[in-house]
């Protein structure tokens, strides 16, 4: 059965026969890299998409987004106010002050959000409008011909309704402001979704998509950010209108990127059309739950245990094992549970990558 | 100012806590106090109150969201409260808490700080990324019952270790019981690394360091 890259891509998450499921991985901390280059990775390999093409996966990073600005546009330039060792601060171009380490990866620690206030929201506001120019990229056309052509699946962003503001104001202030401004909150999320499906029309009628990606990393390891009350309240009708649109031009894998303890946001997502999790987070995620409780309805993505990485040898072995019977019922595409750690050395990395390959072509639907 | 009236008004700052109500909740801690309500029995029924969210969360009936607003709830009553409790004897004891060096991460040890407040600690929050020496430095200063330190990432979960080795060699390690906790953090590896304890949510690790300040105290 020989299948294009979409095609393997698409009857998987249609549970149909395939002669193998896409080899896809999720990405690597950057330090994952430079320790990979002290351990044999060749130096010229550098991001992701390198280390992809090296390892010759199909990997998520290789599988660019249509080049569409979704989102803060333009991006205003960060200033660094002040080094501090191995510190920086930095001002982020939006009115926010953040702390970041020079030399490692890690998320930036704000020691003043961009939105603090309604009014810091008013001047922020303009950066979501989707007549901004540049949103879609001039030539255009150029772009319908080029992704036209491909024999991957085309992907598109599709932004975030709780994520992206909960960067801008922190995890406690949008808390707070759900209870006592959910005015403003119901605002900003609308000022989104204008956006979002604005640029959805543009682009959807000259272009055939596949998948939909949202960004929320909402959830940890005891469950989400947001109550799951709220989170059905303000958010699920909001996302009914964007997939509405997805459903209209025939983009039916809608996947939601968020790590962490999802158990109790699964039925809202997939109430509002949202049907694909991503990376299911071993520790906190049981993809045989998920499958059981939801059917064919749910399909998913990522769940290998990266502590498993971490091991080594047999660990990975039954690891894979471990997730044998969900890859051979279909819906699924293993890729590790989030980004490759530096705990894991490049050997026990191409260990995985082996038995990878052998598992992909040995078990599928 | 009769039993009942005192039952009412301290039930009131219970419910609106639980409720998440915080349009009354400094109005009733002003009225409570205007009863000559003593400051022990409101802190007591705001303790009870997060006993009550920290339970609530612990069933999944409670969400981050709603210990957030929980705790703004809290915050609100302690404005009332705070400019009258240092004269007062409704501190139990004495927390130092920081996520450690290396790691950014900061709403666990948040959470853990303010039902440690709930329940009537003094807590000093040194922050993220915080040195061993910064956290020797703060018990040297402030010499607390507890030292509870939070990391997130499996890279940074190791400097638990180094600030307890930091503090063994200051000679302060017998004088503070240490909580540790985190996504990666389990109760092997807070036993592994000599923590007191470890690897529980940031309630259920508020309602430890209590109990140990309750026993030190006995």
């Amino acid at each position: 059965m020989g299948l294009s890259h979409r095609e393997r891509f698409l009857r998987t998450f249609e549970f149909k026969s395939v002669d193998r499921v896409p080899n896809y991985e999720f990405g690597y901390w950057k330090e994952t890299i430079d320790r990979w280059h002290m351990e044999g990775l060749p130096i010229e390999v550098q991001s992701d998409k390198d280390v992809e093409l090296y390892l010759g996966l199909e990997g998520l990073e290789s599988i660019e987004y249509l080049p569409i600005a979704i989102g803060i546009w333009p991006n205003p330039p960060s200033i660094t106010l002040r080094r501090e060792d191995d510190k920086e601060v930095v001002a982020d171009g939006l009115g926010g002050i953040f702390v970041k380490k020079v030399y490692t990866s890690t998320i930036p620690h704000y020691i003043r959000y961009p939105i603090r206030s309604r009014e810091d929201w008013k001047r922020i506001k303009p950066f979501f409008d989707p007549k901004t120019p540049g949103r879609i990229p001039l030539n255009w056309n150029d772009i319908i011909e080029e992704y036209g052509n491909r024999d991957c699946p085309v992907r598109i962003s599709v932004g975030s309704l709780y994520g992206w503001l909960r960067n801008l104001m922190g995890v406690e202030r949008i808390s707070i402001a759900f209870y006592k401004e959910p005015d403003w909150i119901e605002e900003m999320m609308d000022t989104i979704i204008d956006l979002t499906i604005s640029i959805l029309r543009i682009v959807l009628k000259d272009i055939k998509v596949y998948w939909a990606w949202f960004w929320e990393d909402m959830a940890y390891s005891k469950g989400p950010l947001l109550s799951p009350k709220l989170f059905e309240r303000f958010m699920v009708p909001r996302y009914k209108r964007i997939t509405e649109i997805l459903h209209e031009y025939g983009v039916k894998i809608v996947v939601v990127d968020c790590d962490g303890n999802i158990d109790a946001l699964v039925p809202g997502w997939l109430e509002a059309g949202v049907n694909c999790m991503f990376p299911l987070e071993a520790r906190y995620v049981d993809p045989y739950k998920l499958r059981e409780k939801f059917g064919k309805r749910i399909l998913l993505m990522g769940g290998v245990d990266k502590r498993a990485l971490i091991v080594g040898g047999s660990a990975i072995d039954r690891e894979l094992e471990r997730l044998t019977p969900l890859l051979e019922e279909g819906g699924y595409i293993p890729t590790v549970d989030h980004r490759v750690p530096p705990d894991v050395s490049y050997q026990n990395y191409l260990h995985y990558m082996k038995k990878k390959k052998e598992w992909l072509e040995k078990h599928h639907p | 100012m009769g039993h009942c009236d005192k039952n009412r008004i301290l039930g009131s700052i219970l419910d609106a806590i639980v409720s998440l109500n915080l349009d009354n909740i400094s109005m009733l801690c002003r009225n409570a106090l205007e009863l000559s309500i003593s400051i022990q029995e409101i802190v007591d029924s705001i303790a009870k109150a997060m006993e009550i969210i920290g339970r609530k969360y612990e069933e999944n009936e409670y969400f981050l969201s709603d210990l957030i607003m929980a705790g703004e709830c809290v915050k609100e009553c302690f404005k009332i409260l705070e400019p009258l409790l240092k004269g007062g004897g409704a501190v139990i004891g004495r927390a130092v808490i920081g996520t450690v060096e290396g790691d950014l991460h900061d709403i666990g040890k948040n959470l853990f700080g303010m039902f440690l407040r709930s329940m009537g600690f003094e807590v000093i929050d040194l922050g993220v990324d915080v040195s061993p020496e910064k956290f020797v430095e703060a018990v040297q200063r402030y010499n607390p019952d507890v030292v509870g330190m939070s990391a997130l990432l499996t890279t940074t979960v190791v400097n638990m270790k180094k600030v307890i080795r930091a503090l063994k060699e200051a000679g302060l390690r017998d004088s503070v019981k240490i909580i540790v906790g985190g996504a990666a953090v389990t109760k092997e590896f807070a036993k592994e690394i000599g923590a007191d304890e470890g690897g529980v949510d940031a309630y259920e690790g508020a309602v430890i360091c209590r109990k140990w300040v309750e026993e030190k105290k006995r």
